[in-house]
């Protein structure tokens, strides 16, 4: 009987250990999927979205089943966008430059850019320079840039943070339709309510991958008790989405 | 440089000695280009003036005008000056044939100057007097003409007077001086002012008991146990030249100072590198032992 | 970028070029010796040997050297304000003109620096390179933009020190202190084609900068942001700083350390013409050549003021302008 053919996990990681912040985390994810990483503040959430990244090092990761080790480092550009909890903006780059950005790896000015810019509304700031942005324009300007380099696994921390209630859900929804597309979308909240609606939840505490899964399996009201420290019932409350 | 040569037409006509004679004046006068002497530094500026004709100086040392500093400040009078702190325009300027300078001078200048084509005359010793009579001659020979000779009658002159003044100092008792300075640098052994003090009967505080070397710091509190007959100052007022060390330390609190114990010198004495030392040696001698030096 | 700010920065950039071409010739119609244009002229065809040598020996190298320590300077700004992401970082933050300044003094104390034209410059150069090997190796581990900075700052302290103690120790030889005190005012006089020679590595290293801009683009918004987005962020660091204290050890070897060049005119540029490093490096080098040269002539017709000064005359003034604009 022929084995199974192995499918290639989007991002796998093998025992991560940044001392002082993550140890021992291991997960594999498949592809086409929006995982919601969650977990109480400093456990260690951007430190794994780095370690995936290729960012830090601390364990082994790999990438459609390639170590990471192997990609060199451009590629690695066309492969995965990460996208940091904040940022500083130094210089006044306008909003198109730095979305053109994206497309270093690639080594093409312009492709998708105009269709990233729309994505997140950004048509009219196009021109404005970065150091001139609220801290929610900011966010979706970064956004934009990782949405231009069309790579398949996308690790944003924190993104919908700074983001009005409107542009969050846009780019919840934006996850999904890449998700849908063959895409791996991970990314850190902590609208517990929100990561219910994601395909998978991981749950990070004290620098340790707690559980992995279905929401509805991982998200048990003893879970939450235990992790957060918080009694979850479940009630109509105000609910929002896109129209 | 562009050169003016005389040309010689010979005809084949009478007299071919007299032509001759004519042309050999020429050809002599011709083939010695005129000299131009630029001097940077004061030390060669007085002995430039000793040995130069006026038409072969082009231009002087930035304090050559200045009595502090030069033993020629009347004499210069009619030269032109270099600029303070000029690059090698500012001295080609005059379009010398020889430059003067010391072996402090920027090498990056000496350097533009040989590139220009000027000879460039490096004078590094010039502690002793000795070492004054050597710039002499070096600079004599290098004019040529009637320099050399003038250059000997010079130093015959300055040999002279120096035998003159050791015979009437024989036997005299030195005096003990020092010399003060304000920015924190005493002459000790090896420098002008020992020669001038080993001329003159006198014996350099800094260099017999503090066993200075060079200019160097004062030993700011054993200075108050040297025993100072006298302080030499430069200067033209005495009140004035005194002044300012009654009230620096250490030397306000020497006996010395307070009460004033001084000899005054004219003030380009006291950093006079070149031949004119030895009138330097004969104002100290005088100021310090009245009686022997008229 | 916007093709209407494409279009500005291409005019600035020709502006700055036809700027440099006339500032270089009258750095060669300007000198003590009066010669007028004409004389001038003759001498750069050689139709005269003597207007010949003043134009070709003495005030064709100086311009040469004007214009290469013009560029480094403000390119090795440029590339400290991308590594640093800091529009205020200058290239002797890291201590490669303090370096410079001790190695100099050290030859002028010594007495090297009078025994050939090479060795007060390959001294200086000695002592800028030995100052970054210092820093790097003090922020080992790492070497992350806080490091990076403390050592730095604790180098030009030491170096400072050193510098400090031989203008005191050495104040008997008042000559040889009157030639440091010159020195580390910055200058360009009796500049000869040695220091050209000297200075050649500047364009080595602009030309290995120049296709750097793109990456530096990406460098000077963030390091891991420019990491994930596939620049190999280490090797491009690593390479910056060597340029950078190429460029600026290479400057100070030949000059002195001239200051604010590299802090004011990549700024000025940057306000002009964008925040675009492959715009920017080429009009850093163009601009901070005009720049040095406008300086240098300055410095010239005032009478000789040291280079140095007269940059800092001119820095001061524009931060205070800058102070007043930010209001």
């Amino acid at each position: 009987m022929a084995a199974a053919p192995r499918t290639l996990k989007a991002l796998e990681i093998d025992a991560a250990t940044v001392p002082g912040r993550i140890e021992g985390v291991s997960l594999g994810l498949e592809a086409g999927q929006v995982v919601g990483l969650v977990g109480p503040n400093g456990s260690g959430k951007s430190t794994l979205l780095q370690v995936a990244a290729g960012l830090l090092p601390g364990g082994a990761v790999r990438w459609d089943g390639r170590p990471l080790g192997e990609i060199p480092i451009l590629d690695r550009g066309r492969l995965a966008a990460w996208v940091p909890q904040e940022t500083r903006f130094e210089f006044g780059f306008s909003v198109r430059a730095v979305v053109e950005q994206g497309r270093f790896a690639h080594a093409d000015d312009g492709t998708g850019v105009d269709a990233a810019l729309a994505e997140f509304d950004l048509d009219a700031l196009a021109d404005r320079p970065v150091d001139r942005l609220s801290g929610g324009e900011r966010q979706r300007v970064l956004l934009a840039r990782a949405l231009a380099t069309r790579a398949p696994l996308l690790l944003w921390d924190e993104p919908l943070a700074p983001l009005d209630i409107r542009h969050a859900l846009q780019v919840v929804e934006l996850a999904r339709r890449l998700a849908r597309g063959g895409g791996t979308v991970v990314f850190s909240l902590h609208d517990l309510r929100l990561a219910e609606t994601l395909d998978q939840v991981a749950v990070m505490e004290h620098g340790r991958l707690r559980a992995l899964g279905r929401p509805e399996s991982v998200l048990t009201a003893d879970f939450l008790r235990a992790v957060f420290g918080v009694r979850a019932s479940r009630g109509t409350g105000l609910e929002m989405e896109l129209p | 440089m562009e050169r003016v040569r005389a040309e010689v037409k010979s005809t084949p006509c009478a007299r071919p000695a007299r032509v001759l004679a004519i042309a050999l004046l020429l050809a002599g006068g011709a083939a010695a280009a005129p000299v131009r002497v630029v001097s940077q530094t004061v030390g060669t500026d007085e002995a430039l003036l000793a040995v130069a004709r006026p038409d072969e100086i082009a231009a002087l040392s930035p304090l050559a005008h200045d009595p502090e500093f030069s033993a020629v400040a009347k004499e210069s009078a009619g030269y032109p000056v270099l600029r303070v702190g000029g690059d090698a325009e500012s001295v080609l300027r005059f379009r010398p044939t020889v430059v003067l300078c010391a072996d402090y001078s920027r090498i990056e200048l000496v350097s533009q100057l040989r590139t220009a084509g000027v000879r460039v005359l490096v004078f590094d010793r010039y502690a002793t007097l000795a070492d004054a009579y050597d710039m002499l001659r070096r600079i004599a020979a290098e004019l040529g003409g009637g320099a050399p000779a003038r250059a000997s009658a010079v130093i015959a002159d300055c040999q002279r007077r120096v035998a003159a003044l050791q015979r009437r100092l024989a036997g005299v008792k030195p005096v003990r001086v020092l010399t003060p300075s304000t920015y924190g640098l005493v002459p000790g052994e090896g420098t002008t002012f020992e020669d001038l003090c080993e001329h003159a009967g006198a014996i350099n505080l800094a260099a017999s008991l503090g066993h200075l070397r060079g200019n160097a710091p004062p030993p700011g509190e054993q200075l108050l146990t040297w025993p100072v007959d006298k302080l030499v100052l430069g200067g033209s007022s005495m009140a004035a030249s005194l002044a300012p060390f009654r009230a620096l330390p250490p030397y306000a609190y020497m006996a010395s100072v307070r009460e004033g114990r001084a000899v005054l010198l004219p003030p380009w004495v006291l950093g006079c590198v070149s031949y004119r030392r030895v009138d330097g040696y004969y104002f100290l001698a005088r100021a310090l032992h009245p009686g022997r030096v008229p | 970028m916007s093709s209407g700010s494409k279009d500005r920065a291409d005019g600035l950039l020709w502006g700055a070029g036809a700027l440099l071409v006339l500032l270089m010739a009258a750095s060669l119609c300007l000198g003590d010796l009066r010669l007028p244009p004409s004389q001038v002229w003759a001498g750069l065809l050689r139709r005269d040997s003597w207007f010949a040598t003043v134009v070709w020996e003495i005030r064709l190298p100086r311009t040469v050297v004007a214009v290469l320590v013009g560029a480094a300077l403000s390119a090795s700004g440029l590339v400290m304000q991308a590594f640093f992401r800091n529009s205020l970082a200058s290239p002797g933050l890291l201590g490669v003109s303090s370096g410079g300044a001790a190695g100099a003094v050290l030859a002028i104390a010594f007495g090297w620096a009078s025994l050939s034209l090479w060795s007060l410059p390959l001294a200086a150069a000695a002592g800028a390179a030995a100052a970054t090997l210092a820093v790097v190796a003090f922020a080992r581990r790492g070497a992350t933009t806080d490091r990076l900075i403390l050592a730095g700052l604790a180098l030009n302290a030491l170096l400072g020190a050193v510098t400090g103690y031989f203008l005191c120790r050495h104040t008997d030889v008042f000559d040889r202190n009157a030639q440091m005190v010159f020195w580390l005012m910055g200058g360009l006089e009796d500049r000869t084609w040695t220091h050209v020679l000297i200075a050649l590595p500047i364009v080595l290293a602009a030309a290995w900068l120049w296709p750097l801009g793109r990456p530096m683009d990406l460098l000077s918004l963030g390091q891991a942001e420019a990491q994930s987005l596939g620049v190999d962020v280490r090797r491009l660091r690593r390479q910056l700083l060597l340029l950078s204290t190429v460029l600026t050890a290479a400057a100070t070897a030949v000059s002195g350390p001239v200051g604010f060049v590299g802090l004011i005119v990549p700024h000025i540029l940057r306000l002009l013409a964008g925040p675009a490093h492959r715009r920017l490096l080429p009009l850093s080098l163009v601009g901070g050549a005009a720049f040095v040269l406008a300086c240098d002539l300055a410095s010239r017709l005032i009478g000789g003021l040291p280079l140095g000064i007269v940059t800092a005359l001119i820095g001061g003034p524009y931060f205070l302008w800058l102070l007043r604009r930010e209001r």
